[in-house]
């Protein structure tokens, strides 16, 4: 090609019309396309009669076709007439009568008559026939309407073949004649003969042709065959020689083309590759490039023609209804390669001329680079040579040979035509676009298409198609990979052209906006923001969200598809990004809320599913199921929640309205929250809620927004990276609800959380130990559904304190009397709250005090009054020490329970549902009274004594203290005082001890601790010790069940060794004073019974008697006043359990006065195992007179 | 003198894009977008024969046209310009792993020889090793390289 081009000079060039080119007419040369020849600056042609009007729609079959122009003529709707045009250009190929030859016709409604200039260049080109259609309702009117069919014949008269008139609507004499050029028809509807008519019209086309082309093929030897000339040759040929061999050969060689174009189109492939060839011998031999080109590429159309019988337009397959409308045509063509295969045609010659003369595909490209490369010498044949290379570019596609044919391409596009008018570079750029699709090159096309677009609404156009531009932009999204679904955004971060689609985004939400489709705007804007937000630099994000804004406040952006009329759908686009929800937790109810399922006789939590009790396999399926399902129920009616965490990615405050929840399974109220996220923070936990109007599983299946304007519903499923527990939980029927409230003020602080319980509310109370205070609780059942049962229970949580006596107490029937609760109405339950804590002090402050631990235990057979011990109480609050003890004693404990309520009613109740309501009752107990210190002291009687207790009083007022009978003692602030008890004796061992609760503590130790505790109790009760703060009004009991110890309780334990001594028959104890006469002997008996569970004994009394002066001194020396009647030393053999033993003797006193018996055991005879208490006798008091003097 | 430098993923999108008057960013996305066409050609031509020996540089992909197309202009008035006013070369190249260099050189003022793109290419491809085997680099993922950064810098202000 370069080579033909370097050598070679137009013959034709002239001085006189050589023009040269005032301004390079393309781009200087881009390396190694066809475009090289352009540096050559001796291009041809003159500014006359241009073809301008390039067809980009032509492919190389159109060489074969003949060109009718269909045309309406006067006042013809447009639809009526597409209506015909439609139905006369079905009929666009023809079996010719009586051969096997095919007739191709390309029908337009409008040609410009300066491209029918170039007819003879290219035949096809060449408006053979004329159909005008027309209306035409009167015959008044119809010889104007002749007329016009006339004027329109002359514009085509110069190549016309031959040419028809349809004329609708007249009826009548007219319409009667029969016209072969005019054809009659009373309506649209009724011309059922139109195809037929055209079938006849073309086939005087093939006559005419068929003569014309016989006509010019026979006369070869003629003397003059006219030069053929494209109209801006025309006057360069002017003064020519025309005798010249080299001229006839011009002749020769453009004739033959031109008999070549004539049997392409009469459908003699043969003939015109024949011709061709002969054709380009000619023409190459007198350099006449222009018509070179042009047979080349005749050449080059009937070889693909002959290879490619399926067509190169792409729409050529309705053109050509091979095998069913022409069974004959099939068994002409041949498919390159099935070239031998035919063997069926007679004519062999042109079998062996088809194969000599046919282009291979290769020489197929290789000519039309030639041809388009001696078209580019003439500016004036810039149309040819760009459908020369469109034309190209489809047979390229076909072989799939994408590069050369972008290189075809490349070259269209520097083919700079006139001044173009927008509309034709909206159409070039189109095409542009079309063809690099067409060979698989997207972006470009994509490219090009956009320029298209830009195109339609460049300033310069008065009216900008802006709906046109539109729709481009739309067609280019796939080039550029974008596609408006949301969801392919979805799949981790979006690896794309970012800049170049936010560019395209960009542009189509202007384009939307000025076509005038806020809807579509605020889609794409949307898309943009959603897709892009990483791409978006910190200003864009503003500058979109703004303009955002200002199109929803015309236009809100909503949930629907948005369809186009093209038949495009815009899915919805849900700001999953504004804000960015991470992850999404579905919330238990409130403590105080949560159902709780009645535990069935049946264990429900045991899985029905299998028989066993572990398996993995199974235990890996649960775990897959709970997953999805949560463990916890919702409560029909009762507002439940669901977290998100939540984060705006964008650099300013972000503020989203209406926030709910998208549930399904059950009817769900949503409550949509609005929230404003600051600038760029960080994971922010909203809550969402809801309430469920019926009972069922709920799936929580995403939420909605509105931001800026859009509504979105975000779907949980189509979110990356969300974490979530899970999205189905199960409502349950509605339950009452209980509120409490308390007559005791509330507490700040919470308990600490034990045991999983959690507390609604807390009450606290300050009381003073063994105080008892009354805690009224108001029931009000605020929920919707009766309330039917309550239950209460008390946790005491543990502490370190011992704890005496019942803390709560409570009476539930007086409530449950006013059950069921109807919603609304209130109930009263009433607890007592009894403080009783240990009320001994401290233990180093107790062995402190006791540290001279004989005041205890150390015992009292010698005397009632105990020196050692008043000293030391004496001493106690001067000791510097009992200051800093003072801060032990004010020491504050704190008590904490929970008081449950467990309670149902209602569809809840049914369905085996309850509710707990725990209160948690704090109770800050602080010191009353401190027994600092316990001893006892045997009373005059042997079965009484006296329990000493030192009270300290640690309160801060003055209190009184009280016990049983006793007076009240005024303690003072801080002040510790003595006080004395005479108690009964307890006979212990008579508690009825149950074998139940024997076999329960079977732990000895813990045997002695629970009877310990009984015998505390039980000496409690009898003791009754109050206390009162006259200046407080509060008042309380105190206990000295925590003080009594091993020792203490055993002196106040009955002896199991009862020793009765009897003075005359006369029980004689303490305080008894046995009165006898002096001289008469009185009996004295001493007996033993033994409430022990052994054996004792033997033991030996003696009675020694004494006077007591009073002093301190005993006189012992008593042997002249009083006379022992037998021994005065008893024995008594051993005692066995339960039997008693009697020793007798007499006395005699001698004179009068007060004696006292002291009764001895003898050392040696006390066992030693037996503990000295049990041998405690009362002392006895005879007082002895004298005869009565009156007797 | 290269004007703009640009690493492609396998699946066709911008690892790293680089070009000169950066106000004309946008420009050489687009003109190294649609190159991809004739990479994408030009790779599946060679097919799998030779794979080994393959000829990585792949040449002279475009002449370019260089069109103006903005519609958002400042004044909201969109415009189309064709202009020709330098000749901007792109060639292309591209690894065994089916990343490819788009490189756009003008060449207006000197005609770079083929020899000179190809060491300019093998370099990019040297460097773009070196930030592959970061071990902190996730392939698939932008570069972001100051190591790169500066050879392109290097290479684009060469021959200058």
């Amino acid at each position: 090609m370069r080579d033909l081009h370097r050598g070679s000079r137009p013959d034709c060039a002239t001085p006189g019309f050589r023009s040269v080119r005032p301004e390079a007419r393309r781009v200087p040369p881009p390396v190694g396309t066809l475009g090289s020849r352009r540096g050559g600056d001796w291009l041809l042609g003159t500014s006359g009669s241009t073809m301008s009007v390039p067809d980009y729609m032509q492919c190389a079959e159109d060489h074969q076709t003949l060109l009718v122009v269909v045309q309406p003529v006067g006042i013809v709707s447009e639809e009526n007439f597409f209506r015909i045009y439609k139905r006369i250009s079905s009929v666009s190929q023809i079996n010719v009568r009586d051969s096997q030859r095919v007739l191709y016709i390309r029908y337009r409604h409008h040609y410009p008559p300066e491209n029918n200039e170039w007819g003879d260049f290219q035949t096809h080109r060449k408006v053979v026939g004329l159909i005008t259609v027309t209306d035409c309702f009167s015959a008044k009117d119809w010889p104007q309407t002749f007329e016009k069919f006339h004027v329109q014949k002359e514009i085509y008269g110069s190549t016309l073949y031959d040419s028809r008139l349809f004329v609708f609507g007249l009826q009548g004499e007219i319409a009667e004649q029969p016209r072969t050029d005019v054809a009659f028809y009373p309506n649209y509807d009724e011309c059922e003969s139109v195809e037929k008519r055209i079938e006849d019209f073309i086939e005087s086309l093939f006559i005419v042709l068929e003569s014309k082309r016989l006509d010019r093929a026979t006369d070869k030897s003629g003397d003059k065959i006219p030069l053929l000339c494209v109209p801006f040759e025309k006057k360069d040929f002017v003064g020519l020689d025309t005798d010249s061999r080299h001229y006839k050969k011009r002749c020769q060689g453009r004739m033959r083309k031109h008999v070549g174009d004539l049997c392409l189109q009469a459908g003699m492939l043969q003939d015109s590759l024949v011709h061709y060839h002969m054709s380009v011998e000619l023409l190459r031999s007198v350099n006449d490039f222009l018509w070179l080109g042009a047979a080349l590429e005749g050449l080059c159309s009937a070889s693909v023609i002959y290879h490619y019988p399926g067509g190169t337009g792409g729409k050529a397959g309705a053109r050509r209804p091979q095998g069913s409308s022409l069974p004959a045509d099939t068994g002409n063509r041949h498919r390159p390669g099935a070239l031998t295969t035919n063997g069926i045609n007679a004519d062999t010659s042109t079998e062996i001329g088809r194969a000599k003369n046919c282009l291979s595909p290769e020489d197929i490209i290789d000519k039309y680079k030639e041809a388009i490369s001696y078209y580019s010498k003439y500016k004036n044949a810039g149309v040819i040579e760009l459908e020369a290379c469109v034309k190209a570019v489809r047979v390229l596609a076909i072989q799939k040979r994408s590069m050369e044919a972008s290189e075809f391409l490349q070259n269209a596009v520097y083919i700079n035509l006139r001044q173009l008018s927008e509309e034709e570079k909206i159409q070039r750029y189109s095409i542009l676009s079309e063809l690099y699709e067409l060979i698989g090159f997207h972006r470009k096309s994509a490219f090009f298409k956009r320029v298209a677009a830009m195109q339609c609404v460049a300033p310069s156009i008065a009216e900008p198609g802006w709906r046109a531009c539109y729709k481009l932009l739309l067609e280019t999204l796939p080039g550029y990979s974008l596609s408006l679904d949301p969801k392919d955004f979805n799949k981790g971060t979006h690896r794309g052209w970012a800049a170049v689609q936010m560019r395209l985004l960009h542009e189509l939400v202007y384009a939307s906006r000025r076509m005038g489709n806020p809807a579509l705007s605020v889609r794409h804007l949307s898309f943009l923001l959603q897709t892009m937000l990483d791409f978006l630099s910190d200003q864009e994000k503003k500058d979109v969200t703004q303009s955002l804004e200002s199109y929803t406040s015309k236009c809100p952006g909503t949930m629907e598809l948005l369809s186009l009329p093209d038949g495009l759908n815009l899915p919805p686009v849900p700001f999953t990004k504004l804000p960015i929800v991470r992850r999404v937790k579905l919330l238990n109810l409130p403590a105080s809320l949560r159902p709780q399922k009645m535990k069935s006789l049946l264990g429900q939590n045991m899985s029905a599913k299998s028989p066993f009790i572990y398996s993995p396999i199974i235990a890996h399926n649960r775990g897959e199921e709970r997953s999805k399902k949560i463990d916890f129920q919702w409560v029909q009616g009762d507002v439940c929640e669901v977290q998100l965490m939540v984060y705006n990615p964008m650099p300013f405050e972000l503020r989203v309205e209406n926030m709910g929840l998208l549930t399904s399974g059950v009817e769900f109220e949503s409550l949509p929250a609005a929230l404003s996220l600051p600038a760029e923070s960080g994971l922010y936990p909203v809550t969402l809620v809801g309430v469920p109007r019926s009972t069922g599983q709920i799936s929580i299946n995403g939420y909605h927004t509105t931001v800026f304007g859009v509504f979105s519903d975000c779907l949980l499923d189509s979110l990356p990276g969300i974490k979530t527990n899970g999205s189905t939980v199960e409502v349950i029927p509605a339950l009452p609800r209980l509120q409490i409230s308390t007559s005791l003020p509330r507490s700040a602080r919470t308990l600490q959380p034990s045991s999983g319980d959690e507390i609604s509310t807390n009450v606290s109370v300050q009381l003073y130990n063994g105080e008892t205070q009354q805690l009224d609780i108001k029931l009000e059942n605020i929920g919707t559904e009766p309330l039917e049962k309550l239950e209460v229970t008390s946790k005491i949580l543990t502490t370190k304190e011992k704890l005496y006596g019942d803390f709560l107490s409570w009476k539930l029937e007086e409530t449950l009397a006013q059950f069921p609760l109807q919603p609304g109405k209130t109930a009263t339950f009433t607890v007592n709250i009894k403080v009783k804590l240990d009320f001994s002090c401290q233990e180093n402050l107790l062995q402190d005090f006791n540290d001279d631990g004989i005041s205890v235990s150390g015992l009292p057979l010698s005397s009632p009054f105990r020196q050692v011990v008043k000293p030391r109480v004496d001493s106690k609050p001067v000791n510097p020490s009992e200051s800093s003890k003072a801060g032990d004693f004010s020491h504050v404990k704190t008590l904490e329970a929970i008081l449950n309520f467990k309670y149902s009613g209602g569809p809840g109740h049914i369905d085996g549902y309850y509710r707990n309501l725990s209160l948690g009752i704090h109770v800050e107990a602080e010191p009353s009274v401190f027994f600092t210190r316990v001893s006892t002291l045997p009373a005059t009687s042997t079965r009484q004594c006296h329990l000493l207790l030192d009270v300290f009083n640690s309160t801060e007022h003055e209190l009184t203290i009280s016990a049983k009978n006793n007076e009240e003692l005024i303690l003072h602030a801080g002040e510790c005082q003595r006080m004395a008890i005479q108690v009964d004796k307890f006979n212990f061992e008579s508690f009825p001890e149950s074998p139940a609760e024997r076999t329960q503590f079977t732990n000895p130790k813990q045997l002695e601790e629970e009877r310990q505790e009984a015998r505390g109790l039980e000496i409690n009760s009898k003791l009754d010790i109050h206390w009162n703060i006259p200046s407080l009004k509060r008042h309380g009991e105190a206990s000295v069940e925590g003080i009594l110890n091993q020792l203490v309780l055993e002196h106040l334990q009955l002896a199991p060794l009862q020793w009765d001594v009897l003075v005359d028959g006369q029980l004689c104890d303490c305080d008894v004073v046995a009165d006898c006469r002096v001289g008469d002997p009185i009996p004295l008996e001493v007996r033993l019974t033994n409430w022990s569970k052994r054996n004792v004994g033997p033991f030996a009394l003696t009675v020694i008697p004494y006077q007591d002066y009073q002093n301190g001194v005993h006189n012992y020396e008593l042997q002249d006043a009083i006379t022992f009647v037998g021994s005065n030393t008893f024995y008594i053999d051993s005692v066995r359990p339960t039997e008693n033993s009697v020793c007798l003797g007499a006395l005699l006193f001698l004179y009068t006065g007060d004696f006292y018996l002291n009764i001895k055991f003898h050392e040696d005879t006390t066992s030693k195992e037996l503990p000295l208490s049990w041998f405690c006798l009362p002392s006895v008091h005879i007082r002895a007179q004298g005869p009565d003097l009156q007797a | 003198m290269a004007v703009c430098i640009a690493v492609i993923a396998k699946e066709n999108y911008p690892l790293y894009i680089r070009s000169i008057p950066a106000e004309q960013e946008l420009k050489f996305h687009y003109t190294v977008h649609t190159s991809l066409d004739v990479v994408d050609e030009k790779v599946s031509a060679m097919g799998k024969a030779l794979v080994d020996q393959r000829e990585l540089y792949l040449g002279l992909l475009y002449p370019t046209e260089d069109y103006k197309v903005s519609l958002l202009s400042r004044l909201g008035i969109p415009c189309v310009k064709s202009m020709f006013p330098n000749q901007l070369h792109r060639y292309g190249y591209v690894t065994n792993s089916k990343v490819k260099f788009v490189m756009v050189v003008d060449s207006s003022n000197t005609a770079l020889r083929d020899n000179e793109i190809r060491s300019m290419f093998r370099k990019l491809h040297n460097s773009y090793t070196d930030v592959m085997c970061n071990p902190f680099y996730n392939p698939g993922d932008r570069i972001h390289s100051r190591a790169f950064d500066n050879m392109v810098t290097s290479m684009m202000v060469q021959v200058c």
